[in-house]
């Protein structure tokens, strides 16, 4: 068909007329294009990576003995904590169980001794409930007689590493050796950790818990149907959300998601703006071509589809230019930010072409003018 | 002649140059609006991140080792170290008293709670409730003629209540002005103490096991045992129930109190606390704010100690209050720094590359307002311009372009940054003219740098062809 062929080829000479303004444009659209993807991409990633920071702030939900929460005597079997669900399409959750009881502890080598709150958990309640205490040096797990000591129970039993321990309650005894010590500023500071076997040895209460704690990851709102969810499948247990924490994290989480979803918006919207202030000017250029070719007898529709195709191809390129350099970007924002590379999303790729796309054809928008251009005024040289 | 070329240049093609500019403050405000917004995001996160409540906790150095369970304590009510209340004011003279949000100090104790003052068939028993003397909703008068109100509802804002909060003098003396007319037969004209009544806010789970409602009282001793605390010193406290407290956590358990009330029930510890919770505005910590202050230079003292650093401001509250071991809630406070930390990474590459896009799409447009005055150009060499005067000429409208298109971007961006802003933090910005600078600089920076390419070729143009039209 001699009609296409002819309209690509004015095309074809379009590009090839002005390589400056072309790269131009393509700069504008692609810059345009690439902090989408960028932004699109990190959003979605950072949102999901935040609910994981928000982790460490320790055990989120907990689950005690039902109606008394304060109580010594009351346990809960140790099979609750498994039947915890572990997985979440969001991650794994934490499980931690713990049997906490008074009993004297004194340190034979230097002759002093104290009561103190024994904490029994299992071995990972070490390292995964509070990550981030400092001083902290991750204990041995080979033997089961080591102990972390809270820093102010180190403090009046002047107890050195590896010294021993010895934890007794009634007529029971177990020793262990100080493997650590930590301070939090929290209530483990005036704790000795034990594995939980050995606390339930001293308590005579044979895999019973006192409690359980969790680390649940995901939006506050999963967390909430989680703890809605974990409350059916264990009724013998109280199952309560740190209000402390679920509720303080579900008001970050929503200004920094509100913060990052603004920006993208603006972003769009700036770029918009700046393609359609190009194409204003690539419009004024114009006005000699369009003159000829209205005055060689082209339809106004047909001029306007020859640009609209020019605009539809523009964008285009700079989208998936664009949008490619956005998402490697984006992976090495999220490196930057979050120590890992955000993953990239296949979705925002089509999305962000198709932005682009828009973009350039609403940008193009000016050159609708070109329509009330009379040939004579052009080749007059009127303005 | 200059100048009325550069004012011919505008007035004869306004609507170009309208066009150019537009895109030109388009840009700059979405770029002002970033920036404040970045700017400002950092002080309101860590505002909100005090939601998390108190990142410090005052104890007694003295003190022996608390067993605590469940945010119970079983020690002794007379066993341990107690701090002195008045020193509690010297809090608001630390060099960062500004950042501190808000404090609570605490006195806790377990006592037997009845709903009825005697044994009778109404009156149900809790053994062993945890009784907690706080603050909630204290004014605290400073000499400025300011007023600091804290307390435990502000260290820990995650407590509802349904209801009231205890009022913050209630359990003790008011004084009041005595005047003749009132006077009792004998005294003469003065003031007086009034007792005000105990109030006090009851746990959501203890409320519903003595299925205790607002305005109910609740005793700590019926008349059985009222004689033999009184004896001992321990007076009988009724008071009335202003509100059930949910807080998701032990508390809802407990009766909360105010501190006066509780030091008169926990015999002779009167003007006396356990513990201090503080919330303060921090810095998160770096690899500087995390030396130990000891081994650091006067100079970098100095810079530690001016610091917000969460254990500088430990060390200065450590300094006021003597006998007291200020600890970091590494929990809140660790968890906090490592989020904001990131939080404001990402923001700031955020800002940077909405920046670039602003920088980039600017650039385009006022390369192409270069691009096609290549007619113009090739007019003004022809009549004997050098590549000098035309490239200064075009440089100097740029320049007064970007003035006028950053000027108006700017007054757009703190409109918009003022509505970003209002919708995600519910305050605005804060104004500020740093941003401005930078604003009207980058517009400049970036209009010359996009102008510079085609200008250096304009420069080259040889005038004839192009007047030819070729």
């Amino acid at each position: 068909m001699p009609d296409r062929k002819m309209f690509w080829r004015i095309i074809r000479r379009i590009f090839a007329s002005n390589r400056a303004r072309l790269f131009v444009i393509l700069l504008a659209l692609g810059a345009g294009a690439a902090v989408t993807a960028a932004l699109l991409n990190l959003q979605v990633d950072a949102k999901r990576r935040l609910t994981t920071e928000f982790r460490a702030f320790g055990p989120n939900v907990v689950l005690v003995p039902k109606n008394s929460p304060s109580a010594d005597s009351r346990t809960l079997p140790e099979s609750a904590s498994r039947s915890v669900p572990a997985h979440l399409p969001t991650g794994e959750v934490r499980v931690s169980a713990a049997l906490y009881l008074i009993a004297d502890v004194s340190v034979p080598s230097s002759g002093k001794a104290t009561s103190a709150v024994i904490g029994g958990s299992n071995p990972s309640a070490f390292v995964t409930a509070f990550p981030r205490s400092s001083n902290y040096t991750e204990p041995n797990h080979s033997a089961e007689n080591v102990c972390v000591l809270g820093a102010r129970v180190a403090r009046q039993l002047n107890a050195q590493q590896d010294a021993e321990l010895i934890l007794s309650a009634s007529n029971r005894r177990e020793s262990c050796h100080v493997a650590s010590f930590r301070e939090t500023g929290g209530p483990e500071d005036d704790r000795v950790e034990i594995s939980l076997p050995a606390a339930q040895r001293l308590a005579d209460l044979p895999s019973r818990i006192s409690a359980i704690e969790l680390r649940v990851p995901g939006t506050p709102a999963a967390i909430q149907s989680y703890v809605a969810d974990l409350q059916r499948r264990i009724p013998e247990a109280d199952v309560r959300p740190i209000r402390q924490f679920t509720e303080g994290e579900a008001k970050i989480y929503d200004r920094i998601s509100g913060i990052l979803s603004a920006t993208v918006a603006l972003v769009l919207v700036l770029t918009s703006l700046c393609v359609m202030a190009a194409m204003t000017n690539v419009a004024m250029e114009r006005r000699n071509d369009v003159g000829l070719m209205k005055a060689i007898g082209g339809a106004t529709r047909r001029v306007l589809r020859l640009f609209l195709a020019e605009a539809a191809l523009l964008g285009l390129t700079g989208g998936v230019l664009g949008a490619a350099i956005g998402i490697v970007l984006s992976m090495w924002l999220g490196k930057a930010v979050f120590g890992i590379a955000a993953r990239p999303r296949l979705i925002v790729y089509p999305v962000t072409v198709a932005l682009t796309i828009i973009v350039a054809i609403a940008g193009a928008y000016p050159l609708r003018r070109l329509a009330n251009i009379r040939p004579a005024s052009v080749f007059r040289g009127e303005a | 002649m200059f100048l009325r070329l550069v004012a011919d240049s505008f007035s004869r093609r306004p609507r170009h140059k309208l066009l150019t500019g537009a895109a030109l403050a388009l840009g700059m405000a979405v770029a002002t609006a970033a920036i404040s917004v970045s700017l400002d995001v950092g002080d309101r996160l860590a505002r909100e991140f005090r939601s998390l409540g108190a990142n410090l906790v005052v104890t007694p150095k003295a003190d022996s080792l608390p067993l605590e369970i469940g945010g119970v304590d079983y020690r002794p009510v007379n066993a341990g170290a107690y701090l002195p209340e008045s020193d509690l004011p010297k809090l608001r003279t630390i060099f960062w008293r500004n950042n501190i949000v808000a404090f609570a100090p605490v006195l806790e104790l377990t006592a037997s709670i009845f709903t009825a003052p005697d044994s009778t068939t109404h009156s149900s028993e809790a053994a062993n409730v945890r009784l907690i003397g706080t603050w909630a909703g204290l004014p605290m008068y400073s000499s400025d003629g300011t007023t600091f109100t804290t307390g435990i509802d502000r260290t820990n804002p995650w407590f509802q209540v349904q209801g009231r909060w205890f009022a913050p003098d209630a359990g003790t003396l008011k004084r009041v002005n005595v005047f003749p007319p009132d006077l009792p037969p004998g005294a003469s004209a003065g003031h007086t103490f009034v007792p005000v009544p105990d109030e006090c806010v009851v746990g959501a789970n203890l409320a519903k096991r003595l299925s205790l409602r607002t305005g109910d009282h609740i005793y700590t001793a019926d008349r059985s045992t009222a004689e033999m605390q009184n004896y001992f010193g321990r007076p009988n406290l009724p008071c009335t129930v202003t509100g059930i407290l949910s807080a998701g956590a032990a508390e809802d358990d407990a009766v909360l109190m105010p501190l006066a009330s509780a030091q008169r029930l926990a015999r002779a510890k009167v003007g006396e606390y356990r513990k201090l919770y503080v919330s303060v505005l921090t810095k998160p910590e770096d690899d500087f704010g995390r030396r130990d202050p000891k081994t650091l230079a006067p100079a970098d003292y100095d810079r530690w100690y001016c610091t917000p650093y969460i254990s500088s401001i430990a060390l200065q509250i450590s300094q006021v209050l003597p006998g007291a071991d200020v600890r970091v809630i590494r929990r809140v406070a660790d968890g906090e720094g490592a989020i904001l930390t990131r939080v404001r990474t990402l923001l700031w590459l955020v800002t940077f590359a909405s920046l670039l896009a602003a920088a980039l799409a600017v650039g385009a447009s006022s390369a192409a307002s270069v691009i096609e005055r290549r007619t113009e150009i090739g007019l003004m060499k022809a009549l004997g311009a050098g590549s000098g005067t035309v490239g200064f000429l075009l440089v100097a409208e740029q320049l007064l372009l970007a003035l006028l298109g950053g000027g108006l971007g700017y007054s757009l961006g703190i409109l918009l940054a003022r509505l970003v802003g209002q919708k995600i933090f519910g305050a605005a910005p804060e104004f500020s003219f740093l941003v401005l600078a930078v604003i009207i600089g980058l517009a400049a920076v970036v209009t010359l740098l996009g102008s510079a390419i085609p200008l250096r070729r304009a420069s080259r143009y040889e005038p004839a062809p192009i007047l030819r039209g070729e």
